[in-house]
């Protein structure tokens, strides 16, 4: 029963995804006085790019077409370390986080290469701004989450989320809340949006993610975008499963179950809802701030860490 | 009833560790509206720590003064300060000589400062180490936001802070000062504030601008 | 048995260059000299792999038969290093029987088959010796002939002065590691004396030793600021030699000095652990940082040498730490952390610059600005580089991933420690490998994206082939031992594990650090599934030209150049470059249209300047002012040797 809850959340995870990209639009699109598109949008991209034909540039390896099956496979894994209903996962206890981190960083690593490959100036220019991206918050990442495992004394995620339920929701912990901040932070750099990359544009004065898939089409453009959706949702449900996970089941119940997923539903609409409103009113930074920015979030989880030691 | 006071109880006095948050986001702070909002949470931040102070010692006193500090510190202050910032219609950036990463790196080392400075003190003074702790920090993060930042009203933002650190470190270690001491230095505070905000106009009025680092007449 | 299976493997490598110098002239035994080669090593490798899982010990004793102190001995440390040498040389032997012959002929060929099994059997004595005379004797040895090895492949300025450089850091090393021996004094005729003496000296004598030991290794293993020479020396040596010697030949470093630390000094105050855990910081720090400002493939590759060696020292750091907190069970995943780095950065760095023989040979160059699309034309070869990259940046289903797990890992443990600056610094040690790792991946994203992938961006790599068969075999032997050790992992963890409990005493490691082994192959099935699904099931694809904006042709230097990928990486990290840039621009008839641009930025090694140029000049000045004792009178050299005999006198007298 555990080993189904756990499969159905990997499923949650991935099915959910691009209705989450979905919802984010329709709010902007609102917010900026437009009507937007439809919720479903993402779900009928997906199924159309599916149906079309894979456009490969003659020059490009076979680098070329495997990028994507590796980003969208790693993306996949990494959803079943994260606890969405109750507190364990599919990997919840075998995996942790250092292995959460590098897989993620292993998709982005296939996803500079493939960028390469195209031959482009583009592929190049957002492999390269990438780069510089993803190097520098990867530190912040993993002191964060590191810091929370010290405090949880476990490396595995599912330890560190039943060790936040077991903790009181009213006593605030100072290295919980730096955590969080550096993961906001990080979680912004990961997943490539406002105020870090725009995942609308296409000038190449601006675009990041956008850049390393221009060459992209067809099936090898579904698995893209389906995964990058994942991959938002995934880090998502990782920082409510780390710092506000109470609502999930305890027992393995059909009712129980309902419960969590509705308290799931909303802690997520809540995090939709804020990532929408701060798209809206933040520009983009200027892609030499974004060290500035990560710089910010590394301070934040390097006192998380300290913290951990001081405060004990 | 019981329930939600003990929540309550525990919320108030555990809030103090979003002090750090402030100081940290303050360093970083771009913008002098951001830095006044941050000033005005830090206040509130501490007139939750008065509460929860004044609940475990049953004093009326303490609800007065958690009053006073929310009337003037977290309401009158900030928004006489957001009122000269849009009569100046100077630009509203923070002229700061680190950059951001930079300020928040020196905001985290004075912290950890102020930790290591406060420790062989705890048991002695009594009170929490964090909050002592948080208390330093402030004081020394009013003076750094004083010395990095060029800005006219960005002094007097860092003096609040200032002042926000040391009735913290009162606070926390004999639970607050007399009460006409209380209500005295707030009231000079807020006028304190009031003559800033006339003299800014005089300053941009006589040099043309409003940056510190180019008044340099203070010599011998 | 064991000790006969040595002793033949010995003679066989000793009877390499023999068998080369007679059949010179015989063109029909153009192979015998590799073949032989590769035999030894095999029987080595069954030897080493023998006595490593399963421990057992052996010991080849000359003091009975000559007077001086010369012993091999095999315990399980000696007999990983043994393993480590013999079974990453194979493939790169394997290698070099078809790079050699294509690249070398007449007597440069001759003198490298002759001087390579020399230089890996003093590789050998360097880690079975058990008396300091046979380290010592292997340890020069490793320097002259790899010396030598350089030199076959050409001595012009630029290169001599490299050579020279080289030599010279080696000896100032050797004489660190000369005088930490010395201190042993008069206990030091082997190994085990010296253990048993250690525990007896005074602390201010075991600092001296580790200090010395630590400057005289650090040298060798290339950490910073010592690391001058790796750059210098690894790029002009032929491909395999290098391999060899920025695989195998730092490795000998790092034995020596858990040998010293771990296994003759026992435990030491926790200043040690940060010394090495701070010098392991800044090296892997700068190094990576260093390589990702270089377009040439060799020298980029020596600085993530340095990289790798700190991030060898961090895991090195961490456990001098714990053993000096009485932590034994956390020592040993630290040390095996690091031991198992050791391993894989053999495999990895051997198979990239073979890789770099691979791509010289089909291309003829080696700078990255003129590479590009050479997966197209090498597929195994870009195969196996793609693997070695992943290996390399840490990416999990690789080798790389496992060693850097367990230091993470280690790191984790380090904050349940009671020291409070131990808690605060073995964690935020953490950051600084994550960051490592970070930039490791952006430079390998550079290299294999600007030099495999996209078009070519000149005519020769445009005309590249695929190298020879035995060249492919060499290289996709490393790369399968990658993929295997990534995925199963507990096939080296355990034995490892052993390894440890034998240096520490009281270790075990702990069962943590084995849920990897668990969830790995699972993740890897899991990958291969899915990867293997989407791939059959795609559809057909079309070939098309890669979008331009619309533009006729897209000319294959629109591409990102290596310059250009690192650029932002290199601007914020400008401190570390400190980069003289020079730009020159031709004017022409009209002033705007300039006839010629030129700009050229060099980064400054801040060491050379600070560190040592002026630690030369004061050297040389020194030593010019010494100059003045040689008046050239024989009358006052006479005076000099009579005072001397007085001094003895005196010093017989009153001593």
């Amino acid at each position: 029963m555990t080993l189904m809850t756990n499969v159905l959340q990997v499923l949650l995870l991935i099915l959910l995804a691009p209705l989450v990209r979905g919802v984010i639009s329709r709010i902007k699109a609102r917010i900026q006085n437009r009507r937007g598109a439809s919720v479903w949008r993402p779900y009928t991209d997906v199924l159309k790019l599916f149906r079309k034909q894979d456009l490969v540039p003659a020059s490009a390896s076979f680098v070329f077409r495997l990028a994507p099956m590796v980003v969208f496979t790693t993306t996949l894994v990494v959803a079943a370390f994260v606890p969405l209903l109750h507190g364990s996962a599919l990997l919840g206890v075998t995996g942790d986080f250092v292995l959460l981190v590098y897989l993620l960083a292993l998709g982005r690593f296939f996803l500079m290469l493939g960028a390469m490959d195209g031959g482009s100036s583009f592929g190049g220019m957002g492999a390269s701004r990438e780069a510089l991206v993803s190097t520098l918050a990867e530190a912040p990442f993993l002191l964060a989450l590191m810091s929370v495992a010290i405090a949880a004394h476990t490396a595995s995620i599912a330890g560190m989320v039943q060790w936040t339920m077991g903790q009181n929701f009213f006593q605030f912990s100072a290295v919980h809340a730096l955590a969080f901040a550096a993961l906001v932070l990080v979680a912004i750099a990961e997943t490539g949006r406002i105020p870090v990359d725009n995942p609308t544009t296409h000038l190449e004065l601006t675009m990041i993610h956008e850049a390393m898939v221009l060459e992209y089409s067809g099936p090898s453009l579904a698995l893209i975008e389906w995964a990058s959706a994942i991959k938002l949702t995934v880090v998502m449900a990782l920082l409510i499963a780390l710092f506000v996970p109470w609502g999930m089941a305890s027992s393995v119940s059909a009712l129980a179950l309902g419960v969590a997923s509705l308290v799931m539903l909303l802690k997520i609409a809540a995090l939709v809802l804020a990532l929408a409103l701060v798209e809206c009113s933040v520009a983009k930074l200027r892609m030499y701030l974004v060290p500035d920015f990560l710089g910010v979030a590394s301070a934040l989880a390097i006192l998380a860490v300290v913290f951990t030691a001081l405060m004990r | 009833m019981g329930l939600f006071e003990t929540a309550a109880a525990k919320a108030l006095a555990s809030s103090g560790v979003f002090l750090f948050m402030t100081v940290l986001l303050i360093a970083a702070a771009k913008r002098i509206s951001t830095c006044i909002a941050l000033f005005s949470v830090q206040s509130l931040i501490i007139t939750a720590q008065i509460i929860a102070v004044s609940r475990m010692h049953h004093s009326t006193e303490g609800f007065v003064i958690a009053g006073l500090v929310l009337s003037v510190k977290v309401i009158a202050i900030p928004y006489v300060l957001y009122r000269i910032v849009e009569e100046l219609k100077a630009p509203r950036d923070v002229s700061s000589s680190t950059s951001s990463s930079q300020s928040v790196f020196i905001a985290a080392g004075l912290i950890l400062l102020s930790f290591f400075a406060v420790r062989p003190y705890v048991g002695v003074l009594g009170g929490d180490q964090a909050m002592l702790a948080a208390a330093v920090a402030l004081v020394l993060t009013g003076g750094f936001l004083m010395v990095s930042r060029k800005k006219a009203l960005m002094q007097v933002v860092g003096l609040l802070v200032l002042d926000n650190g040391i009735f913290l470190a009162a606070l926390t270690t004999t639970f607050g000062m007399p009460l006409v001491i209380e209500i005295g230095i707030v009231f000079d505070l807020l006028m304190g504030v009031f003559l800033m905000g006339l003299f800014v106009f005089r300053i941009r009025d006589t040099f043309d601008h409003l940056d510190v680092s180019k008044l340099r007449r203070l010599r011998g | 048995m064991m000790l006969l299976a040595f002793n033949s493997f010995l003679v066989a490598m000793l009877s390499v260059p023999v068998v080369t110098v007679i059949s010179r002239r015989w063109t029909k035994a153009r192979a015998l000299p590799a073949a032989l080669l590769m035999g030894s090593l095999v029987i080595g490798t069954a030897v080493a792999a023998v006595g490593f899982w399963r421990g057992q010990r052996f010991q080849v004793d000359i003091c009975q038969v000559a007077s001086f102190s010369f012993a091999l001995s095999l315990d399980r440390l000696s007999a990983f290093f043994l393993l480590l040498i013999c079974s990453v040389s194979l493939p790169v032997i394997l290698f070099s029987s078809s790079y050699i012959p294509r690249h070398y002929s007449g007597a440069r060929r001759h003198w490298l088959w002759v001087l390579l099994p020399l230089f890996l059997t003093s590789m050998v004595l360097v880690v079975t010796a058990s008396t300091p005379f046979a380290f010592l004797f292997g340890w020069e040895l490793m320097t002259l002939f790899s010396a030598g090895l350089i030199v076959i492949d050409g001595d012009s300025e630029q290169r001599r002065h490299n050579i020279f450089i080289y030599l010279v850091m080696m000896h100032a090393g050797a004489a660190a590691v000369i005088g930490a021996f010395l201190l042993f004094l008069p206990h030091a005729s082997n190994f085990a004396q010296m253990r048993a003496s250690a525990a007896l000296m005074s602390p201010l004598l075991r600092t001296a030793v580790f200090l010395l030991a630590f400057a005289g290794f650090g040298t060798k293993a290339g950490i910073v600021p010592l690391h001058l020479w790796l750059p210098r020396a690894h790029p002009i040596a032929p491909s395999p030699v290098s391999a060899l010697m920025s695989g195998v030949m730092l490795k000998t470093a790092v034995y020596g000095l858990v040998r010293f630390a771990f296994d003759f000094l026992g435990s030491g105050p926790s200043w040690w652990g940060y010394l090495v855990l701070f010098a392991g910081a800044v090296s892997g720090l700068l190094g990576v940082l260093y390589a990702i400002g270089e377009h040439d493939l060799k020298r980029l590759l020596a600085y993530h040498s340095v990289e790798n060696i700190g991030i060898i020292y961090l895991g090195l750091g961490s456990a001098l730490m714990f053993t000096a907190n009485h932590s034994s069970v956390w020592a040993a995943l630290a040390l095996t952390a690091a031991l198992l780095h050791c391993l894989n950065h053999a495999i990895f760095k051997s198979l990239l610059f073979l890789g770099a023989g691979a791509i010289s040979d089909a291309a003829h160059t080696l700078d990255l600005e003129e590479l590009g699309g050479l997966q197209k034309r090498m597929p195994l070869t870009g195969t196996v580089f793609l693997i070695a990259c992943c290996s390399i940046v840490g990416l999990p289903l690789f080798n790389g991933f496992v060693s850097e797990w367990l230091t993470f890992r280690s790191f984790l443990a380090g904050s349940e420690m009671t020291n409070l600056s131990a808690a605060i610094v073995l964690p935020l040690a953490a950051g600084v490998l994550a960051l490592i790792g970070g930039l490791a991946a952006a430079c390998f994203a550079k290299v294999y994206g600007v030099g495999f992938l996209g078009r070519p961006r000149s005519g020769e790599a445009g005309r590249a082939n695929e190298v020879s068969l035995p060249m492919q075999a060499g290289m996709g032997a490393l790369a399968t031992a990658c993929v295997v050790i990534g995925i199963f992992p507990g096939l080296v963890l355990r034995s490892l594990g052993a390894l440890t409990e034998e240096l520490l005493p009281g270790a075990a490691l702990p069962p943590a650090a084995t849920s990897l082994t668990v969830v790995l192959p699972w993740i890897a099935l899991f990958v291969l599934v899915l990867v293997g699904g989407f791939a059959g099931f795609k559809r057909a694809k079309k070939l098309t030209a890669t979008w331009a904006c619309g533009l006729p042709g897209l000319d294959e230097r629109m591409q990102y150049t290596s310059t250009a990928f690192s650029k932002p990486l290199r601007r914020v990290f400008s401190r570390a470059y400190r980069a003289e840039r020079t730009l020159e621009v031709v004017p022409g008839d009209p002033p705007y249209f300039p006839v010629s641009i030129s700009y050229r930025s060099v980064r400054t090694t801040s060491f050379e300047k600070f560190l040592y140029r002026p630690g030369v000049d004061a050297i040389v000045t020194a030593a010019l002012r010494l100059r003045r004792l040689q008046t050239g009178n024989i009358q006052i050299y006479l005076l000099y040797i009579f005072a001397a005999l007085i001094a003895l006198l005196m010093f017989m007298r009153w001593a």
